[in-house]
Parts: structure tokens; sequence; C-alpha cells
């Protein structure tokens, strides 16, 4: 699809500037979501070319507007409740619970 | 359905496989043709970039068979075919204000070119 993830030759994002020692995950959620994919596709129910096409999903504003590992939870997210083992309403009761508990504490860094 | 056991997680993720295919297919094209990627605009997966629908390139080699994503993702299929390196001059991709003798290398699949 002519989605917001085919940038080459897109004008406008500034230069490519690589981070020396670049570290495989910059937040721990990073790494859980990264785990969540793997262990969730293992599950058989899709094949990574599913995977791919389901970030592509992410509506073309949100894409560009968010970093790599939010892509893949927005992709398994899809995924996930295309196949019916997830609700979305598990999903929000969940993040719900998340926000709730966080009330009282200093942002979180990210 | 499959559950993966956190002691099985290195042995899983070592072994997995790539795309690459182990059948012998007739390759339509060969290192020095000429050839156009196709001005296709599916609404499912691709990995033919948009900057390179409708250009003219050289096949500079042959990769060997691969699952064709497209289908893969489509759940239609593997559709085996052969993936060439395909060279494209730069100014054929980003016009006359492109450096001279720059050339942009895409590992294209079959599906996605004619002979040009």
């Amino acid at each position: 699809m002519n989605g917001a993830h085919d940038l080459g030759g897109m004008h406008g994002f500034g230069p490519v500037d690589p981070e020396p020692d670049e570290p495989v995950f910059h937040h721990d959620w990073e790494r859980r979501v990264f785990a969540l994919n793997l262990a969730s596709g293992f599950l058989g129910q899709w094949n990574i070319d599913m995977s791919r096409y389901a970030r592509e999903q992410m509506p073309a504003a949100e894409y560009l507007a968010t970093t790599y590992y939010e892509h893949w939870l927005f992709g398994l997210e899809h995924l996930l409740v295309k196949k019916g083992l997830v609700k979305p309403e598990e999903i929000e009761a969940r993040v719900a619970e998340l926000r709730r508990q966080r009330v009282g504490r200093p942002a979180a860094g990210s | 359905m499959r559950v993966l056991k956190g002691a099985d997680v290195e042995q899983v993720i070592r072994k997995s496989g790539g795309a690459r295919v182990h059948v012998e297919l007739p390759a339509k094209f060969k290192a020095g043709d000429r050839v156009v990627a196709r001005n296709l605009h599916p609404l499912g997966h691709t990995r033919l970039p948009r900057y390179a629908r409708g250009r003219r390139g050289v096949i500079d080699r042959d990769h060997g068979v691969f699952i064709f994503p497209d289908t893969h993702a489509a759940g239609t299929g593997q559709k085996p075919q052969h993936v060439y390196a395909v060279r494209f001059d730069a100014r054929e991709l980003w016009g006359e204000a492109a450096e001279p003798r720059q050339f942009v290398y895409l590992d294209l699949w079959e599906s996605y070119l004619d002979p040009a």
C-alpha cells in the first residue's frame, strides 16, 4: 500500500543522524514489545509479511509521529485483535488499569 | 495453538528460517538484462518502493528464490520466485539534478519486473 512507511525520496525529515554506540533498545518497554512480538508470532497465527503489513495499517499521521517500537506495538495489537486472540476492550481495560496505577507517581521519562 | 516457553526461546530464535526457498525455478531474467519496474499500487503489502515504479534498470545479479511478500502478507500463498538485485541510475530515479555515476540497487521480486 502507498503508506507513510514508504519514505524513500521524501523531503523534510532532516538529516540522518546515526547515534554512536546505539543500544538495541532505548527503553525497557521497547524490549518488552519486541519480546511480545516474537512470543505472539510463535502462536503461528500469522507470518512475518503479515506483521509488516499490520504495521502499515497505522494511520499515516500517527505513523510519522511515533517511533519504531510503537509501530511494532500497533501491529501486534492489530493482529491479536484481527485473529480474535484479544478483544479491543481488553487492551483498553489494561491500559486504563496501568494509568490508574501510575496516578500519584512522577511521570515516566518516556 | 503453539506457545513459546521461556526455556525454548534461544533455540527457536536460532533456528528460525529466512524467506529463501530451496526449489529450482526458471529465472525470467539474467545479469545484464534491461528491466522496468511495474507501475503497481496495490492496497496490500509490497516491497516495491514507490520511487522505483515505472523506472528502468539493469539486472545486476540473481539472488535466488524467495517467498513473495505481497501474497504471503495477504495469506494467498508463498508464490516463490527469483529475487534480483536491480541497478537503477540515480538520474532515472531522481532526475537530472541527481549526481552522475550514482546508482541505487534494489532487491526486487520477479513479479515486480517487466523486460524493457
